[in-house]
């Protein structure tokens, strides 16, 4: 039937015509109208729909900044992770006495977007009597769930995508999510590698869910809220008021936990791949993997954010300011646009013109004249952005805040890195011996001293 | 075991900090290159001596010892007179065969030798003479030679092998390769001109003729005794065209008799 | 729809290529699994492809079932009484292939594991992957060419192997080694020792899980190695000793790169150890796992630092001396608790000792030539003789028996990671899955000399 059809179509006047056109020209048909009508149908929406579409907006301005910062969050996590990968690349091979990637790209950088790239362009494949809907959404699952719970992490003084009374909570919900999708996967794929790496990954992550809620617990005693916002603005008093300094058993208990949760080394059982090949995670390829892959050093950061959020003071700064400086004699609405543009066209000018003769000088014959002015473009474009981000420093306290968060949330995601590096793995039994035995007696201890030092010092 | 839990693994994570910071061991290779010894034989690369001659002979010696028959070379001998490769064969059966046999040292005989009676060879001497004793001269010579004597002997061939320097397996060669060179002495050779007077004259319609009734191609070798059609080199002059010749001599025949003679040429009758 | 099989265009003796000829398939022979009794396998020409006529009776064998398709471990009906009983399922248990495809099987190893949870109830390994008939190989070449063959073995250790093919050629040819030659091979073997051992705490690191000091480990072999390239002219499979000798002498590269070694030797093994001996969680992974007792090693002929580790102080070196070992001055540790703990101290204590035997070697080094004068060709007398040395996994023996031919009449390996492996089915059941890297590891197998 289909066949006829077909046969019809091409002895038509539309099919011959049809047939008698080149690539471009076909494209051309089909493009060229689409963008007519999409922009067309773009307009009328604008038209018809904008106004009432945008009182709508204002009257619901909490809604729109809710879509903005979770939008902010959601595309955040993908140059972390980026980052992630590049930094475990090179922190290991350092540690390993032997220089990481650093062909591509100056000193390597180009190694993660090659690594999006090739996760990108591998065959998509299931296996044979792997349950499909299941394999296919169980990455999904963990990277969602593993994103949703940044929602609650304060970057700095104004920036929090929502703040929750029930933040930790929430936090520690959306984070008991990723085990759903690591069990989807174990299961799914119909391979007994996977399956014991899905098993062996859920009672992992359920056993040090325990001693993790269970040691932050002491830190929203002290605290008195579950509100993330509010535990960061209870340790802004001074360095000494950092929570590990009060908590310093529940600090040590949390990282371990933390390491187990974020399926890391010495506790990556779930993927260990001298034994199970990757576990869970064996016949996925291509972008599916690369979700988890993904999930995983997102994961990472989320842990170490919310390590820096409970014990290390946030976004506060680890000493006092010692002066305020504030731009507000300068009105920067007040120059105008041309003023502006003539700043900037100057600027940019000089400082690439600049830049390529220092190249020149230093660099010798290798830098031509194309090349030493791409130099000094890239130059000029990272020192205006680090004099705009120095002047943002100095005015503006949520650059600060998020400057000191992401320093310590990295100096956390680099300990997490220097651990993989050194460490080998603990078996399954012991892994949850040690949870079960040692950690949950441990952060019981430490809620009932913290309870009853809160008690005994309000009194 | 360390009484403090934990302690073991600070100073492992110690080491690796220290580590960090510690100078690499990787060796950027192509900008750098690795310090190989000067007795690593993985160099694949040919050695010269202090003259600046290139040390490899192409002797076949290393790949004909080498247990995986692994090398495959090629080169030109000493004198520069031709290239030799020795390798692996396309297909797997060939190379069996012929590795195991040369391998052996036995020698590898050559299925179209023939033993070759002494012939007298002061033509040859001749020959080589006027030609100065060129090797580039090879397919005049052997022209000359088939000339003379009415085919190639391989005893010609040895004498100009000896006598000039040019190794047999060349002129062998060569000799193979033109289809007008042939080895065994033919029965009669008739020849037809076809200069461009004895064309117009019909030339190539007796030619035609003669080949249909000898049964025989121009220019081709001939079964052992049995007819040989060729071309004339040259219009022999004071000859009537169209020019027949039957063992080099001028033979009479016109165009309505062609068919006749031929037949009884091929008959065995020699007019 | 059972597969069909795909037999690519094969040339036959002309030449030619067949068309691909489809394979018949196999009959159903067997109603019910009753048929596969052990007792019906009495012979050897029973064994043909079997399917079972059914799908609702497992019994052995079917492993897993995809749509309609049957896919067993082995694709045979088991052979053997111990085949049967291994492939039959209790309750709860699965197959699990640690294949020949793995990350940390030391090579084409291939353990078939019955599994119960994580525990292990049964293991079957299977060995052959890496086969390459050297044996065979060796009995059509002369004499120096089986110095070169038998180097792929071991490969990380070749030294040894020529050593010990070396030592059973001089035997038959009544040839006496300049004492210079014997110091050289101490020498670089007491080196690639220190280098195999480097090695392998790098890989049993690796499948525990560290990442860093099989690379600290292969700084170490680098540096070795490069050492040997100087002397002897190849990084890997050296092809260095020779009947009577060795091939090359001492020259300078290679003495300044062993004196600038020395001066920091065992550098990074220090570190791998400084990493691994006291890691809480490396000494929790090794302790206790895999004991390996006095009796259970002796009786399945284990040697080397897995049978020191069990308490029996045997080393070749000290109880049936060749070379030079005897006037060399150094300890054979020994150690009694059998696990893969002790195993691997071993090992580190070794290459400490190997560092003094070294210096040792350096300092006594006599004069003289490094070669015993030989003919060309060589032909020994016929007659049997049997060469062993004590190579870093342990006894690397080569009985070679000559039938005063140029070419050796029978070259049998000894191989001790064959005897090695063999007691992983007595140790591995009962201990779990992330056990099975821990003790197979710690025995140190190569496959290469597994397999031949």
């Amino acid at each position: 039937m289909r066949a006829r059809i077909r046969a019809a179509f091409a002895k038509s006047f539309l099919g011959r015509f049809w047939g008698r056109r080149s690539l471009q020209e076909r494209l051309a048909l089909i493009f060229v109208p689409a963008a007519i009508v999409a922009a067309i149908v773009t307009v009328l929406i604008i038209v018809l729909a904008g106004p009432p579409f945008l009182d709508f907006l204002k009257a619901n301005l909490p809604l729109v900044r809710f879509v903005v910062a979770a939008t902010a969050i959601v595309l955040m996590t993908i140059p972390t992770a980026f980052v992630l990968i590049y930094l475990e690349l090179k922190v290991i091979a350092r540690m390993n006495l032997r220089v990481g990637p650093n062909r591509i790209g100056p000193w390597g950088i180009g190694m993660s977007l090659i690594h999006g790239f090739k996760v990108l362009s591998k065959e998509d494949f299931t296996p044979t009597g792997a349950d499909i809907t299941v394999f296919t959404l169980a990455p999904v699952v963990t990277y969602v769930a593993s994103v949703m719970t940044l929602l609650v992490i304060p970057f700095a003084p104004g920036l929090i995508g929502q703040d929750l009374n029930i933040g930790l909570l929430y936090f520690f919900a959306m984070g008991g999510l990723t085990v759903l999708g690591l069990l989807m996967a174990g299961w799914s794929s119909f391979n007994k590698y996977s399956l014991l790496g899905g098993l062996r990954s859920a009672a992992q992550i359920v056993s040090y869910e325990i001693p993790l809620t269970l040691s932050v617990v002491g830190v929203i005693l002290l605290a008195g809220t579950m509100s993330t916002n509010r535990i960061v603005l209870a340790q802004s008093g001074s360095f000494a008021d950092w929570f590990v300094f009060k908590q310093p058993l529940a600090w040590l208990i949390f990282f371990i936990a933390a390491t187990a949760e974020a399926n890391r080394t010495p506790f990556d059982m779930t993927e260990a791949d001298s034994e199970i090949v990757a576990g869970f995670a064996t016949e996925y390829s291509g972008m599916r993997f690369g979700f988890f892959f993904f999930a995983e050093y997102v994961n990472v950061f989320i842990v170490s954010a919310l390590a820096t959020t409970l014990f290390f003071g946030g976004w506060t700064a680890p000493f006092r300011w010692p002066w305020s400086y504030n731009l507000n004699w300068f009105d920067p609405l007040s120059l105008g646009f041309l003023v502006w543009l003539a700043i900037v066209a100057s600027v940019a000018l000089f400082g690439t013109y600049f830049f390529a003769i220092l190249a020149r000088i230093f660099g010798g014959r290798a830098w031509g004249l194309w090349s030493s002015l791409g130099l000094g473009f890239v130059f000029m474009l990272v020192a205006v952005a680090g004099a705009v981000g120095l002047a943002a420093f100095i005015a503006f306290d949520w650059v600060q805040g998020l400057f000191w968060f992401m320093a310590k949330t990295y100096v956390f995601v680099v300990t997490f890195v220097w651990m993989r590096a050194t460490l080998p793995r603990v078996r399954v039994d012991q892994l949850m011996g040690f949870a079960w035995k040692w950690l949950l007696p441990a952060s019981l201890l430490n809620i009932f001293v913290t309870a009853t030092a809160v008690v005994l010092l309000n009194r | 075991m360390s009484f403090v839990p934990g302690l073991g693994i600070a100073k492992g994570m110690a080491l690796t900090l220290r580590r960090f910071f510690a100078p690499k061991a990787t060796i950027q290779y192509p900008e750098t290159a690795p310090d190989v010894a000067v007795r690593f034989r993985g160099r694949l690369q040919l050695l010269y001596d202090e003259l600046g001659n290139l040390k490899c002979e192409t002797c076949f010696q290393c790949a004909q010892a080498c247990p995986v028959e692994c090398i495959d070379m090629g080169g030109f001998d000493t004198r520069g007179r031709f290239h030799v490769h020795w390798g692996a064969a396309e297909q797997y059966a060939e190379r069996r065969e012929e590795s195991a046999l040369r391998r052996s040292g036995r020698p590898v005989p050559d299925q179209a030798y023939t033993h070759f009676d002494p012939i007298d060879t002061a033509d040859v001497d001749g020959i080589l003479e006027k030609y100065d004793w060129d090797q580039k001269e090879m397919l005049a010579i052997l022209e000359s030679i088939q000339r003379a004597y009415g085919y190639l002997p391989v005893a010609a061939l040895k004498r100009v092998s000896q006598v000039s320097g040019a190794p047999y397996a060349l002129i062998y060669g060569t000799a193979t390769y033109y289809r007008h060179l042939r080895f065994e002495k033919p029965g009669h050779v008739v020849a037809v001109c076809l200069c461009a007077a004895c064309l117009m004259a019909g030339a190539s319609r007796v030619a035609r003729t003669l080949a249909k009734e000898l049964g025989a191609e121009m220019g081709r070798v001939p079964a052992p005794g049995g007819l040989a059609l060729e071309q004339v080199p040259a219009h022999i002059s004071g000859a009537p065209s169209p020019l027949v010749t039957l063992d080099g001599k001028p033979h009479a025949v016109g165009h309505s008799g062609v068919a006749a003679w031929a037949r009884a040429l091929a008959g065995g009758n020699v007019a | 729809m059972p597969a069909r099989q795909h037999v690519p265009r094969q040339p036959n003796a002309r030449g030619k290529a067949q068309a691909a000829q489809p394979q018949p398939q196999p009959q159903p022979r067997f109603a019910s699994a009753e048929d596969v009794s052990p007792a019906r396998f009495a012979s050897a020409d029973d064994v043909s492809s079997a399917r079972f006529a059914s799908a609702d009776d497992p019994g052995i064998m079917l492993d897993r079932q995809i749509g309609g398709l049957f896919e067993p471990i082995p694709p045979y009906p088991p052979q053997t009484e111990r085949e049967a009983e291994f492939y039959s399922l209790g309750d709860g248990e699965m197959f699990l292939n640690v294949g020949p495809h793995h990350p940390a099987t030391h090579g084409v190893l291939r353990l078939v594991l019955k599994l119960s949870g994580e525990q292990i109830v049964g293991v079957d390994p299977v060995l052959g992957y890496l086969h390459r008939g050297v044996e065979k190989i060796c009995e059509n070449s002369d004499y120096y060419h089986v110095i070169d063959q038998v180097d792929p073995l071991e490969y990380l250790s070749s030294l040894f192997q020529e050593w010990a093919a070396v030592l059973s050629f001089e035997k038959l040819m009544d040839v006496k080694v300049p004492r210079r030659a014997e110091y050289i091979r101490v020498l670089s073997g007491e080196l690639l020792r220190v280098a195999s051992h480097t090695l392998f705490m790098g890989f049993l690191a690796l499948d525990l899980g560290g990442l860093t000091p099989i690379l600290y480990g292969f700084i170490e072999r680098d540096e070795i190695v490069e050492m040997l390239a100087a002397l002897t002219g190849a990084r890997m499979l050296f092809n260095y000793f020779r009947i009577g000798g060795v091939n090359g002498d001492l020259n300078h590269e290679f003495m300044s790169r062993l004196g600038d070694w020395m001066t920091r030797a065992g550098k990074q093994t220090e570190a791998q150890a400084g990493l691994l001996n006291e890691n809480e969680i490396f000494v929790r992974r090794m302790r206790g796992v895999g004991v390996l007792d006095r009796a259970t090693a002796l009786r399945f002929g284990v040697t080397g630092g897995n049978l020191r580790a069990s308490g029996v102080p045997f080393d070749l070196r000290r109880s049936h001396p060749y070379s030079v070992y005897p006037e060399l001055d150094f300890n054979i540790p020994t150690r009694d608790e059998g696990d893969s703990l002790a195993r691997y101290l071993i090992r580190v204590d070794e290459v400490r000792e190997s560092i003094k035997i070294i210096d040792q070697c350096l300092h006594n080094m006599p004069d003289g030539p490094v070669m015993a004068p030989l003919p060309r060709l060589l032909r020994p007398r016929p007659g049997r003789a049997w060469g062993a040395c004590e190579g870093p996994r342990g006894m690397l023996g080569v009985y070679a028996i000559s039938d005063g031919s140029d070419q050796p009449f029978r070259f049998r390996i000894h191989d001790p990671s064959f005897l090695n492996l063999e007691v992983v089915p007595t140790l591995l059941p009962g201990n779990l899955l992330a056990d099975t890297m821990a003790i197979v590891s710690s025995l140190d197998p190569v496959m290469g000399g597994i397999d031949k």
